[in-house]
């Protein structure tokens, strides 16, 4: 009978070998396609029904929290009391698509899912419920509010940043969404309810505050005037240029003409308060050059990767390349000048390159120039900021559910967009534009407030145009505390006059409220 | 009891193994895994170590010392590993019941019973070495055992008495107390086969002859049917594992195991035909992503938890083993491999063949066919249902409720375990009593 024990043992060994393989495959080969493997609703309701930190703004407003969800394997749901006030910022989480926006961004910050939040002490080695971070944001409630009553029911942007720091304290596009629906439980709803907003044609999922480019129109001509003040040894009074309703480009190609078919011309500060087009194109294609425009650009944030903690930022976009060098501007403007029709030219020695006409229309704005409305107020704020573009950022700070930082965003130096001469000599042409130009419906009693319009022609058919401003505001002989950018799309008219009218008072609203507040 | 089987007067090759001084350490170690694994689970879920540990942890010692001395007095040759491995188990398991947090209907905490049937199980397993001084005095009430066996496992079919739970028949109720004559049954059904097959072997060894046969048919014809009316194809399929292997054993003749596994498909296949529920627990086993959210449901739940685990498990407290059905029951060993991972199920593997070694080692040394065929019996017993269970959950074989020894909860489970367990410390300790008495060669 020995031997037959001795084979049963070896059967026992054998199928108890043949159950450890199996368990090798169900635990160790195949474990993490099971694991992501499309029934499995573990990874999901792990990471959509845990509680969650709350979102609040710099002002206490609490924008997302998670409440209990009774009698469901859904431990908690996310709530934004706030609607569609913040949901382009927040985002949102849902079961079926994902997380948005914040809600994505700083999903382990709020999950507390992050190595400092977990080991905070040996308690929180064991558990992750307490550990949950709140998200604290730059964002203020009433500002926000102030741009969402002023933009009101007309497709926009309205952006408001601190100029210092990058925090943006407003953030605001129309249309938007209310998040909640999406936050629900109901699967079939939320996909619904997505699929529906997806179709909607006004596309009220996207932030286009900055998830969007525009034309910029001639509220890029800050750019252009920082170029010229920094490459071409312009200043706000010198060179003059003489009125003109036309600009002929170099080498060759259409005309291109004021507003209205105004003329206008005269020193920087002049121009910029008239928003000149003629003279901004000369100064882009013959005074400045293909080089100092794209570098400037680039200084100020264009062509590239926003540094912002949001995701899919778009990118603003300036034309890199003007065709081959051809001649200097002498070459084809001597003539002139020796019938003394034209200004001293210092710019003599400027490249005209075989696209340098596009070039005029770039530095107007014109042509394949694009923008977000966050990056607008990025330009605006870096001239108020002595040159010095920040990081934007929409989050100050993590803490802990017991009010411990864990985390602050600290004010970093994304580029020098411009030198502090050129940005001392702007913010004083632009508080000019703000007192006796386009853009004096941005003025503010009791504060100092610079600015530029800009009004993006998109067709004559009926005549219709982004109206923009862009501008900054401070105490009296204090630095600017506050940049804006504000664009209404597709407004009837298209006159530089548009700009002033339609986006400064929504501006100006936004102003009065940082201040006020 | 003679004084060579008293405390202290051990053989003298026996006495200087010390088993018991070695069983007192293992035990002393399985108290502190168990202990720290409880106070883990309970740091895991609520980051507090538990206000009962200190009541906990001299509740286990008193009852894992008892169970020492209890073996110390009454079996001190017994091999030394048995009774440990059965408490790491018993331990494990406990620690997960409790950790999962479940209710009885009617009120009253799982775990809370739980211990309360270690306790009984334990008080079993100490009353059955008192009363069975000697294994072979068992095999006097062969019939006894065999109709007694018999009678229990059709005791959930008399109307008035059996309750139907999930869909299965196999649960008495008595007055106050609901328990599974089943997992009784088992334990007499491997003594009568055992007592029965010493003489009925010989026979069949020579000349099978169908009178020989009727006895043991009977017994098994009883138990297959009993269990195909009451709907419980694990304890039907542990019944007839039993019996063939206990038949090929006694006689020698291989032609058992064909006939089995003839038997055994043939079976299958008109249960296949007959009843639905095994047609559905067949395709479940073969795709149980067919229907996931029905008849696959709880396999395709087992799987994503032990997949979820992975080698080293998320750690006691910091799984969701709540989310497999029947988690305390029938599927704790995807419980403990979501938690503890491949380390911890390999472990309980371990655990069942140290067991199942320890139990053939005794079948092999023990001098008469009686305790050899016993021991067979009852570490078949073991092993297979614990195989059973375990590769229906990981999906080796087509799953069939049935309790992993030690491990589920379940009172009668614990305790008819406890009784197998002092059985085989029972004849542990003659055959090695034997051993020593025997002159070294």
């Amino acid at each position: 009978m020995t031997a037959r024990i001795r084979r049963l043992g070896a059967v026992f060994i054998l199928l108890y070998a043949v159950l450890f393989v199996q368990l090798n495959r169900v635990q160790f080969v195949d474990a993490e396609d099971y694991r992501t493997h499309e029934g499995n609703i573990r990874p999901q309701l792990r990471a959509f029904g845990q509680e969650r930190g709350d979102i609040i703004t710099a002002d206490g407003v609490v924008v997302a929290f998670s409440i209990p969800v009774e009698d469901s394997t859904i431990e908690f749901r996310r709530s934004y009391p706030t609607g569609e006030r913040f949901a382009h910022v927040v985002g949102f989480q849902s079961f079926n698509q994902g997380a948005f926006g914040l809600e994505r961004e700083y999903n382990d910050q709020l999950a507390g899912e992050r190595l400092d939040q977990q080991f905070e002490s040996l308690k929180d080695l064991f558990v992750d419920r307490d550990t949950t971070g709140t998200v604290v944001m730059t964002m203020r409630d009433d500002v926000q509010q102030a741009a969402q009553e002023a933009l009101g029911e007309r497709r926009g942007s309205v952006v408001a940043i601190d100029p210092t720091t990058g925090g943006i304290v407003a953030m605001w596009t129309y249309p938007s969404f209310d998040p909640n629906p999406l936050a629900g439980l109901d699967g079939t709803l939320v996909n619904e309810t997505y699929s529906a907003l997806l179709d909607d044609p006004d596309d009220p999922l996207l932030a286009k505050a900055y998830r969007e480019v525009f034309f910029p129109g001639s509220t890029f001509k800050l750019v252009t005037a920082a170029a010229a003040i920094d490459t071409a040894d312009i200043s706000l009074t010198n060179p003059v240029w003489p009125q003109a309703n036309v600009y002929s480009p170099l080498p060759s190609g259409s005309d291109l003409r004021n507003f209205g078919g105004s003329t206008c011309g005269g020193d920087l500060r002049e121009a910029l308060r008239v928003s000149c087009n003629t003279t901004f194109a000369e100064i882009g294609a013959e005074w400045v050059g293909p080089d100092g425009m794209v570098r400037t650009a680039e200084n100020f944030g264009f062509n590239a990767a926003v540094p912002i903690d949001l995701p899919n930022a778009a990118r603003s976009n300036f034309p890199v390349d003007y065709g081959a060098r051809l001649a200097d501007v002498d070459h084809y403007r001597a003539a002139e000048d020796a019938e003394g029709d034209g200004p001293f030219l210092p710019n003599g020695d400027t490249p005209i390159h075989e696209n340098s006409a596009i070039l005029a229309q770039t530095s107007i704005g014109q042509n394949d120039v694009k923008a977000t409305p966050l990056q607008m107020a990025m330009v605006a704020g870096a001239i108020a900021n002595g040159g010095r573009m920040m990081e934007p950022h929409v989050v100050s700070e993590v803490r802990s559910s017991d009010g411990d930082v864990y985390d602050t965003v600290e004010p970093s130096l994304w580029r020098v967009a411009t030198s502090p001469l050129a940005a001392d000599l702007l913010q004083e042409a632009m508080i000019n534009v703000a007192e006796n130009g386009t853009a004096r419906n941005l003025a503010v009693p009791g504060l100092v407030v610079g600015g530029k319009t800009g009004t993006a022609q998109l067709g004559t058919d009926p005549p219709n145009s982004h109206a923009w401003i862009v501008g900054f505001a401070g105490r009296p002989g204090e630095d600017a505390e506050l940049a804006v950018a504000v664009i209404v799309e597709a407004q009837p008219g298209a006159s530089e006059q548009t700009g002033g009218a339609v986006a400064a008072p929504i501006a100006r609203a936004v102003i009065e409220a940082y201040f006020n507040g | 009891m003679t004084a060579l089987e008293r405390r202290g007067s051990l053989p003298p090759s026996l006495a200087a193994l010390r088993p018991r001084r070695v069983e007192l350490g293992l035990i002393f170690l399985i108290a502190v895994v168990v202990v720290a694994a409880y106070g883990l689970a309970s740091l895991g879920q609520s980051a507090s170590v538990p206000a009962n540990i200190g009541p906990f942890l001299a509740w286990m010692l008193g009852l894992f010392f008892f169970v020492h001395l209890a073996v110390r007095r009454f079996a001190p040759a017994a091999d030394p590993v048995i009774v440990p491995m059965a408490l790491l188990l018993n331990g494990l398991g406990y620690v997960m019941i409790a950790r999962l947090g479940g209710d009885v209907d009617g009120g009253g905490d799982l775990a809370g019973l739980q211990s309360v049937w270690t306790a009984v199980g334990i008080g079993l397993f100490v009353a059955t070495l008192i009363l069975i001084p000697r294994a072979r005095m068992l095999a006097q009430y062969r019939y006894l055992f065999g109709l007694g066996g018999i009678a229990l496992l059709a005791l959930p079919l008399v109307p008035g008495v059996g309750i139907e739970l999930n869909g299965a028949r196999i649960w008495v109720s008595l007055g106050p107390v609901n328990f599974q004559p089943g997992e009784f049954a088992k334990i007499a059904l491997a003594i009568f086969f055992a007592s029965y097959l010493v003489d009925a072997g010989e026979l069949i060894k020579n000349r099978l002859e169908l009178r020989d046969l009727v006895p043991i048919g009977a017994a098994w014809a009883a138990s297959v049917g009993v269990m195909v009316l009451e709907r419980d194809l694990g304890s039907s399929m542990l019944l007839f594992a039993l019996f063939v292997v206990m038949m090929w054993m006694a006689s020698g003749r291989t032609m058992f195991l064909g006939l089995g596994a003839a038997m055994f498909v043939a079976g299958g296949v008109v249960a296949f035909q007959l009843f639905s529920h095994v047609e559905r627990r067949i395709d479940a086993w073969l795709n149980p992503w067919a229907d996931p959210q029905d008849s696959g449901f709880q396999i395709i739940q087992a799987t994503y938890s032990m997949a979820e685990g992975g080698l080293t498990g998320t750690g006691l407290g910091r799984g969701e083993p709540d989310r497999v059905p029947f988690a305390e029951t029938d599927f704790i060993f995807a419980a403990l491999g979501e938690e503890l991972g491949l380390a911890g199920t390999a472990a309980v593997l371990m655990a069942f063949l140290v067991l199942i070694g320890s139990g053939l080692r005794i079948a092999i040394r023990a001098t008469r066919p009686f305790e050899t065929l016993l021991a067979v019996g009852l570490t078949t017993l073991v092993a297979v249902q614990a195989f059973i269970i375990m590769g229906g959950v990981v999906r080796l074989i087509p799953l069939t409720g049935i309790t992993l020894p030690f491990v589920s909860y379940g009172g009668s489970a614990l305790v008819s375990n406890y009784i197998v367990l002092a059985l085989l410390v029972r004849l542990s300790h003659e055959q090695r009593v034997a051993a020593a008495k025997e002159p070294t060669p």
